[in-house]
């Protein structure tokens, strides 16, 4: 029963580890519908750069996690304005292409520069366990999970809240009616990509500081981020971080119990299950044709 | 459609005379290899090109004709021509369930699940130790008395003469063109008749056939098999050869993957720069080139035939 509870709380870091770093995919994919396969190599430069700042700028942790958060902001814009939007509105395949391209262009070119040896970015504090009950927790972890948090309200905020977040909604109900009531919907587009990619950068950084960033983890990153939007239902905040919950207790109790060598079988499982019983996502309210 | 006949039929003579005109063992095997794409690169093309689904689970197929001719060849002593067939048909029965699967979704999530698929059988193949020999993979596969590569030259051309003849019946057979259709505006196929799902399972179970064989003759021929054939990036250099050439048409992967694996080739010495590039290139094609290089030679007849058509009636007025 102790175990029980260790996995269970295992489960729920490592949950909401990934649905911290799916929330860009679920603005990127979930809501702009460009299937993007570069989302694991920002998450992998954010941890990257993370790393330059804080080991060679020498900035602290969140000073450093600032400063990414902007270059790569400017990153996403960029991207947006000078290759998404060439392909936007010629289907999905085009922008998968694009995004593969992309992303075998990140991981490459930041192997050649920086190499493929793990950088370890060094975290908020030292590092320690907290012992709450019969669990333990490293204080790092803790630290992610906080700061993941906050992200996910500020990004649910932005969208539900502010100007900006009211032209992105009607921007993805309907482009055509947006444009003619004067959203200046490229304007948005790159936004919301530069905010996708923002987030996908903090999360690599934040978690680099737990694990440590590498070039080549970006494939596995975009991998798990679709299997949580997928199960969360697309486009959704909560729906990303209850599939990322889901995911992570899914894939520890399975660990825990079954075997530890198949745990990353699971999410594709369950990603095959739910788009054929439930392809709207399990969270996501509105029925949707896949 | 004589055009493309014709080109074939030009390339598969070139092909036969080439083993002739070349001894030179490491140019033999960049050919073995490069016919080796081209089946692969064809057998993807039907999905990609005809279909119209975007599928990234393709080494799903390779992979598990890799592993079935593998097996029948180290566990039964099997030699290539039982293995090589029965790799295609293990395959095609892959194909066929996760075609039942699959092809019910479109667009987005048929990317998604097909690259679940390939992902699901790679960790299979990694962790179920005593049949996949694990990350070690199964080593000292038997080569079937074929020992000069330019035995291993006329079994691959003969595969890939067999997998573009089917592509070949396939895409100009009913099935082939009612994907077409289905490809062009799904409601307007569906509403004279056309099954979508029928349509798209054909060309699914044949492209797994291929790259089923591929996978059997690539296991026999580099006689080691591992789980890396079920790795994304085998997935990606074979959409790059397809987009490359131009999807859609029987001559365009052809020619995208001989141009990939020479260029892979030769550009070996420099690893991560040659897929910095790589990641460059398809970027550009997406943009620049978005049918391929046949789509632009298409594009340049067409706009040639059209001056042609538009400058004789300007003439009779003269006259």
């Amino acid at each position: 029963m102790d175990l029980f509870l260790q996995y269970l709380a295992n489960g729920l870091v490592i949950g909401a580890f990934y649905a911290l770093s799916a929330l860009g995919l679920t603005l990127i994919f979930g809501l702009m519908r460009v299937v993007n396969f570069a989302h694991g190599e920002f998450y992998m430069l954010g941890g990257v750069l993370g790393w330059f700042v804080t080991a060679h700028l020498g900035l602290n942790f969140f000073l450093g996690l600032a400063l990414v958060a902007a270059t790569m902001a400017t990153l996403g814009w960029l991207v947006d304005r000078f290759l998404i939007e060439r392909v936007r509105g010629q289907g999905e395949e085009p922008g998968i292409l694009l995004t593969i391209g992309l992303s075998i262009f990140l991981v490459n070119a930041t192997l050649l520069v920086v190499g493929p040896a793990p950088m370890k970015v060094a975290g908020a504090f030292a590092e320690g366990p907290v012992f709450i009950g019969p669990i333990i927790v490293t204080k790092l972890r803790l630290l992610a999970v906080a700061v993941g948090a906050a992200a996910i309200l500020a990004a649910h905020l932005l969208i539900r809240r502010t100007r900006l977040g009211r032209a992105m909604r009607a921007t993805f109900q309907d482009p055509m009616a947006a444009s003619l009531a004067g959203i200046r919907t490229k304007h948005v587009y790159a936004a919301t990509f530069a905010l996708g990619c923002t987030l996908a950068a903090l999360s690599g950084m934040l978690l680099a500081s737990v694990y440590s960033a590498q070039a080549s983890i970006g494939g596995l990153v975009s991998l798990k981020s679709f299997v949580v939007v997928i199960l969360g239902g697309m486009g959704s905040f909560a729906g990303a971080v209850a599939g990322g919950l889901l995911l992570g207790i899914a894939e520890a109790m399975w660990g825990g119990y079954v075997a530890t060598g198949m745990v990353d079988v699971i999410g594709f499982v369950l990603v095959i299950l739910i788009l054929l019983f439930r392809p709207q996502g399990i969270f996501s309210a509105r029925a949707e044709r896949a | 459609m004589t055009l493309e006949r014709n080109t074939l039929l030009v390339a598969l003579v070139g092909a036969l005379l080439l083993p002739f005109a070349v001894t030179d063992q490491y140019l033999l095997h960049l050919a073995v290899m490069a016919l080796f794409y081209v089946v692969l690169a064809t057998s993807l093309n039907l999905v990609v090109g005809y279909v119209g689904e975007f599928s990234l689970g393709h080494t799903a197929f390779l992979g598990t004709g890799a592993y079935t001719a593998a097996l029948l060849s180290t566990h039964a002593g099997l030699p290539l021509w039982i293995t090589v067939p029965v790799a295609g048909l293990v395959a095609a029965a892959f194909g066929f369930a996760i075609g039942a699967i699959t092809l019910r979704l479109q667009g987005p999530y048929f990317v998604i699940v097909t690259l679940a698929f390939a992902e699901v059988l790679r960790l299979v193949a990694n962790n179920w130790i005593a049949v996949t020999n694990g990350p070690m993979g199964l080593a000292g596969i038997g080569q079937s008395g074929l020992t000069d590569k330019r035995e291993f030259y006329f079994v691959i051309l003969a595969l890939a003469a067999l997998a573009l003849y089917l592509s070949y019946r396939f895409v100009y057979s009913n099935a082939g063109r009612a994907a077409v259709a289905v490809r062009e505006n799904r409601y307007v196929a569906q509403s004279i008749g056309v099954d979508p799902f029928g349509a798209a399972m054909q060309a699914f179970v044949l492209g797994a056939f291929m790259a089923g064989l591929a996978g059997g003759f690539y296991a026999h021929y580099i006689s080691f098999v591992g789980p890396e054939v079920f790795q994304f990036a085998f997935m990606a250099t074979i959409i790059i050869m397809v987009l490359m050439g131009g999807k859609g048409t029987l001559v365009g992967p052809i020619v995208g993957a001989v141009i990939v694996t020479l260029l892979e080739e030769y550009l070996r010495e420099v690893q991560e720069l040659r897929l910095t590039l790589f990641g460059l290139i398809v970027m550009a094609i997406v943009l620049f080139l978005p049918n391929g290089l046949m789509g632009f030679v298409a594009r340049r007849r067409e706009q040639h035939g059209s001056t042609i058509l538009r400058n004789t009636p300007a003439e009779e007025k003269t006259v």
